[in-house]
């Protein structure tokens, strides 16, 4: 291509040089001289490029290494060129603008029922796969096929046993163990690990059939549905409570069978007493393993290093522990790895002072061995620095310190706790009032593919909370919109007390002119129906004067709220009219000089049971008094009379003073007077 | 560390009085360091009288801080000429006090004090240093945060400018200054250094005693001594102490009068010096449990496990695993194997003869050893053959051979025919 490029160039100057020659003038010569400078040059570039490594270095040629790129390279560049649009929702409701959501629960159920739709999908196939045997696809495309769920192997032996640790069926497995015993074959050792981890994994317990399908498409689909997340970690918790290790399960009797068992054997039975809550049972398997003259295996010590501070009291004897796990380790020859680092930070957690000592040292430690740190090692760093609800003086560098760590590196995701760090560290910005390492932890967000480590849904929604609602107290008005409209409602959706910090932020700015947008905001995003965040929009509102204009749309933003609280949802009353919020609405419509408006809006505390103020009618008065309406005035001495308010015979006074009144009029007046001065 | 101070200045000065005014004046400089600058000009000019020269000199200052800065030094040399001065000062300062005692009802303890302190020595002087530590203090709490910046920047001057500064100072100023200086500057530094704000605290105390010789100043003026000597001292002088006081050690701990008793350092200077030595918390030393280039033992690995399957699986569930965008959606079903792979070179789709060199396509020849003729019309048939075969790469390797096979049994089968045609 280069080549070639330059050869028509130079096809075109020796042409133009022809031509040189032909007129022989002197500025042309000049001219000529210089294009031909200019391509020669160009030439030399060309070559130079070519031939760099050769005409560098002569004798050593460099020849690159075979660049191998992944089957997605073209895929992954294109999608980096692609930024998020702020204006649009996420990618997964973009099929359907129809279904595009607006409010938080709208996002939870239509990215729960996308999931769940694929979930049932995947139950019919599986569940009934001879409806599903042709293949339509061309080359085949094996995870659109059932799985298989039935054993296949019928007859007694070793591969039968295989298929059924393949599928994971733990009673079935064992069962078939114990028949390979009685029948008096012998099983490989290998085979019965893999037993033993199987057992050992679901605690003797076959794991929830309909679980089976669903945790396999996990790690290909995409499950970071907060709801499904959510079960997931429920089912896992609520296993872990009431499946505990059983003393004599089937574990530890096929382990008792074993004449000799190996690292891989003791390696399933301390995981599975750590991973069911059988501590010190581990700790006393691990002497078992120490005694026949065996090594552990790194993740033995990974399992008893967070059991560590199960099986002690005392923080510095967690501590020493730990320590007395790690040398073994190092006389063991065990190289630690990532893991081994989180489960000793995630121990010092729970270690207090120890904790705050030690983390350094440890990481350092880790980090000679040239293990690097994941966003969870930060992350139970800070929680080691930053206990929730303790004061926080003093300690604020340690953020910093860890902020200058992880600036501009893009980590992946390498342990279940990494997708903890930026919501720790948000959390930690927020109870520091520390606007600066806000940003750049969530300048860290959108360092290559971090942003997957923000973890599921649920967790987006707390750290842009957090975000947010620092925002809202730290930052000025201009800014704190920016990121508003940046984040809502493409990202986060605000929740109704976020949207109040929204508010009292416009307060202290003195921008309460945006209030009516953030009303339609907040109409959005479905928290129209909050009684308290409606009562505080309207107190704002009704609270200062404001220009002209500014009132001509609080009030047109006034009878939108009145809007909902007569409407309600379906026949049921969503807002109940207060006394406050009724008067606040009037006084906005009367300082935007509604006054037909306002008269409707007065009866309604009549119908609802509520009185209004005194200092609302001598608002209201004074406005009719502007429009000169006699016979409004008097019916507010009637309305304020038929409340029994104390203020009436001062309202009275002020009407037969300030107001022309019919004889008729004064006569109802006087009478109206007599009448509140009795009932006094 | 107070005795000393209190046996400097009690050697430095004739009377006692004078001390009692030093306290007074700082009620003065405070006001003026918690507010700006420009608030001082006024206060220093009260004393001094209606000099011009001090005037413009004290409005200089006023406009910047580096200026301000200078001025401070000034003051001691100011001081010093005081303590010579002694008795002299004693009415105009004491006519001061009572002015600033009017307006400041926190002192009046203190003014009991005054009393005894003619009868007492050294006692007397303890106490009212003791007050005026209790003033610092307080006045410390009420300051704006702003204030401690203003001493921030001293602070980074380095020591032997100072002294050049002290030098030049005392060779500018009068005769006297000379013997005075050191010592009172070291006793107000280290009086200072016994206080919870050691820099705020001596330059309080040094206002203090400049203030003090503003009274003095006035006095000579009447005297017709030349001010404007002593008004280019002070600025130099300031220096010198700052330095002074950076240099003192910051681990001292300081004797906080708020009652909290003893406490550590928490000033500007200590955060400084804070940040100055600050590394990184990661480079700490290490556990020493592990040696670096450790070898594994390697253990007879057969795969991964179901414990690292789950992990793999907890480590999905935890990330955010949804597509961004379309492009990101494509790539999550190409590592599903749903969608046809994007070609990244010219070999895409080719699994099956991935695995065969080029030459097997390209040269065929071998192919036609064993059973055909070696020349003759067929071998020249099958060679333009192989030449059209190896220039296909719609067909496999086996294909051609299936192709070349297949002409092979068929010159088998017409071989009667070819042995008749003599071929």
């Amino acid at each position: 291509m280069a080549s070639s490029c330059s050869q028509a160039l130079r096809h075109h100057v020796c042409k133009s040089s022809r031509l040189l020659r032909v007129h022989l003038q002197k500025s042309w010569t000049n001219r000529s001289f210089e294009g031909a400078v200019c391509v020669s040059s160009s030439f030399a570039l060309n070559s130079a490029a070519d031939q760099q490594p050769a005409v560098s270095s002569p004798e050593e040629i460099v020849i690159p290494k075979k660049k191998t790129w992944s089957k997605e390279a073209v895929l992954q560049a294109l999608a980096s060129t692609v930024k998020r649009d702020p204006t649009a929702s996420d990618y997964r409701f973009q099929d359907d603008p129809y279904l595009t959501p607006k409010t938080s629960s709208e996002f939870k159920l239509f990215s729960l029922s996308q999931e769940s739709g694929r979930n049932a999908a995947k139950y019919f196939i599986n569940t009934y796969p001879k409806y599903f045997q042709k293949d339509y696809a061309q080359p085949h495309i094996p995870c659109l096929m059932p799985d298989t769920l039935e054993a296949q192997i019928e007859e007694v032996s070793e591969a039968a046993l295989i298929e059924r640790i393949g599928m994971r069926k733990v009673k079935a497995a064992v069962d078939l163990y114990d028949q390979l015993l009685q029948a008096g074959t012998s099983v490989s050792l290998d085979v019965t690990n893999q037993l033993l981890d199987l057992i050992c994994f679901y605690g003797d317990h076959d794991p929830a059939q309909e679980n089976v399908p669903e945790q396999r498409n996990e790690e290909t689909e995409d499950v970071q549905d907060e709801p499904q997340a959510k079960k997931g970690r429920a089912a896992k918790a609520s296993d872990l409570l009431k499946a505990t290790w059983k003393e004599k399960n089937n574990a530890e009797r096929i382990f008792a069978l074993l004449s000799e068992p190996n690292t891989h054997s003791y390696s399933a039975l301390i995981r599975g007493m750590v991973k069911y809550g059988a501590y010190s049972k581990a700790f006393s398997t691990y002497t078992d393993l120490l005694n026949s003259r065996l090594k552990a295996d790194v993740h033995t010590f990974n399992a008893l290093i967070t059991a560590a501070p199960e099986v002690k009291e005392k923080y510095n004897e967690k501590w020493e522990l730990i320590v007395d796990l790690l040398k073994q380790m190092a006389e063991q020859k065990v190289k630690p790895n990532l893991l081994t680092l989180n489960a000793v930070l995630k121990a010092l957690r729970r270690c207090g002072t120890v904790g705050k000592s030690q983390a350094f040292p440890v990481i350092s430690e880790m980090k000679a061995l040239s293990i690097d740190l994941s966003l969870a090692s930060y992350s139970h760093l800070l929680a080691i620095f930053y206990k929730p609800g303790a004061p926080i003086q003093g300690q604020t560098d340690i953020l910093q310190e860890v902020m200058n760590e992880v600036s501009g590196k893009s980590f992946t995701p390498q342990d279940p706790d990494d997708a903890q760090f930026f919501i720790t560290a948000m959390r930690i910005c927020l109870d520091t009032k520390d606007m600066e390492q806000a940003y750049r932890v969530h300048e860290l967000l959108g360092v290559g593919e971090n942003w997957r480590l923000l973890g599921n849904d649920f967790q987006q929604n707390i750290y842009y909370a957090r975000f947010f609602s620092l925002l809202c107290m730290m930052e000025n008005i201009d800014v704190m919109l920016k990121w508003y409209r940046d984040l809502v409602p493409s990202v986060y959706y605000p929740s109704s007390n976020v949207m109040r910090d929204l508010l009292q932020a416009l307060d202290t700015d003195n921008r309460l002119d945006l209030i009516p947008q953030i009303w339609k905001d907040i109409k959005q995003l479905g928290h129209a129906n909050r009684q308290n965040l409606v009562e505080e929009l309207l107190t704002l509102m009704a609270r200062e004067k404001h220009n002209q204009e500014v009132q001509e749309s609080f009030a047109e933003c006034a009878l939108d709220i009145k809007k909902i609280y007569d409407t309600g949802d379906r026949g049921k009353v969503l807002l109940n009219w207060t006394a406050g919020s009724l008067s606040d609405l009037i006084s906005v419509l009367l300082a935007a000089h509604r006054r037909q408006d306002a008269w409707d809006m007065l009866k309604l505390f009549k119908t609802h049971n509520r009185v209004p103020s005194e200092e609302l009618l001598n608002k209201f008065l004074m406005c009719v008094k502007e429009d000169g309406d006699v016979n409004q005035a008097v019916e507010l001495v009637q309305i304020s009379a038929g409340f029994c308010l104390p203020g009436t015979p001062k309202l009275i006074q002020r009407v037969q003073q300030e107001f022309e009144l019919t004889e008729q009029q004064r006569k109802m007046l006087s009478d109206l007077e007599i009448q509140s001065f009795n009932s006094e | 560390m107070y005795r000393r101070l209190l046996i400097n200045i009690y050697q430095v000065r004739n009377g006692l009085i004078h001390t009692q005014n030093t306290r007074l004046p700082s009620t003065k400089c405070k006001e003026r360091e918690s507010f700006a600058p420009v608030i001082w000009a006024p206060c220093t000019a009260r004393p001094l009288g209606t000099s011009s020269i001090s005037f413009s000199e004290n409005k200089e200052n006023s406009t910047s801080l580096s200026e301000d800065k200078e001025k401070r030094p000034e003051e001691n040399e100011a001081k010093e000429e005081v303590n010579t001065d002694g008795q002299k000062s004693t009415e105009i300062s004491n006519a001061t006090l009572t002015l600033q005692l009017e307006t400041e009802p926190v002192d009046k303890p203190e003014d009991s004090k005054q009393v005894e302190k003619t009868k007492s020595g050294k006692e007397s002087l303890l106490e009212l240093l003791g007050a005026m530590k209790v003033e610092v203090t307080t006045v410390r709490k009420i300051r704006p945060s702003k204030t401690p910046r203003m001493s921030e920047r001293p602070d980074q001057e380095p020591m032997e400018s100072t002294h050049s500064m002290f030098q030049h100072a005392t060779a500018e100023g009068s005769q006297q200054q000379g013997t005075l200086n050191p010592a009172l500057v070291a006793a107000v530094s280290a009086a200072a250094s016994t206080l919870p704000n050691r820099h705020q605290a001596e330059s309080e105390l040094l206002k203090q005693l400049r203030k003090h010789e503003a009274v003095p100043d006035t006095q000579r003026r009447a005297d017709g001594q030349n001010i404007g000597h002593i008004i280019a001292d002070m600025k130099v002088g300031g220096r010198k102490t700052n330095g002074r006081s950076s240099a003192r050690p910051t681990s001292q701990i300081r004797f906080d009068d708020d009652g909290k008793g003893y406490t550590q350092d928490r000033g500007i200077t200590g955060e400084l010096d804070a940040v100055r030595r600050r590394k990184s918390p990661f480079t700490s030393k290490r556990l020493n449990i592990f040696t670096a280039g450790m070898e594994q033992d390697t253990l007879s690995v057969l795969g991964p496990t179901l414990w690292d399957i789950d992990l793999a699986n907890q480590i999905v569930q935890a990330t955010n695993q949804a597509p961004r965008n379309g492009f990101e959606e494509m790539i999550q079903w190409t590592k599903e194997g749903k969608l046809w792979q994007y070609p990244i070179n010219n070999e895409a789709g080719l699994e099956e003869e991935a695995s065969v060199p080029f030459h097997e396509h390209v040269f065929l020849e071998k192919h036609l050893d064993e059973s055909f003729p070696r020349q003759g019309p067929v071998r020249h048939f099958m060679e333009l053959v192989i030449t059209g075969l190896a220039k296909n790469h719609h067909l496999t390797v086996q294909q051609k051979k299936e192709h070349i096979d297949w002409f092979r049994d068929y010159f088998r089968q017409k071989d009667d025919v070819l042995k008749e045609a003599e071929a």
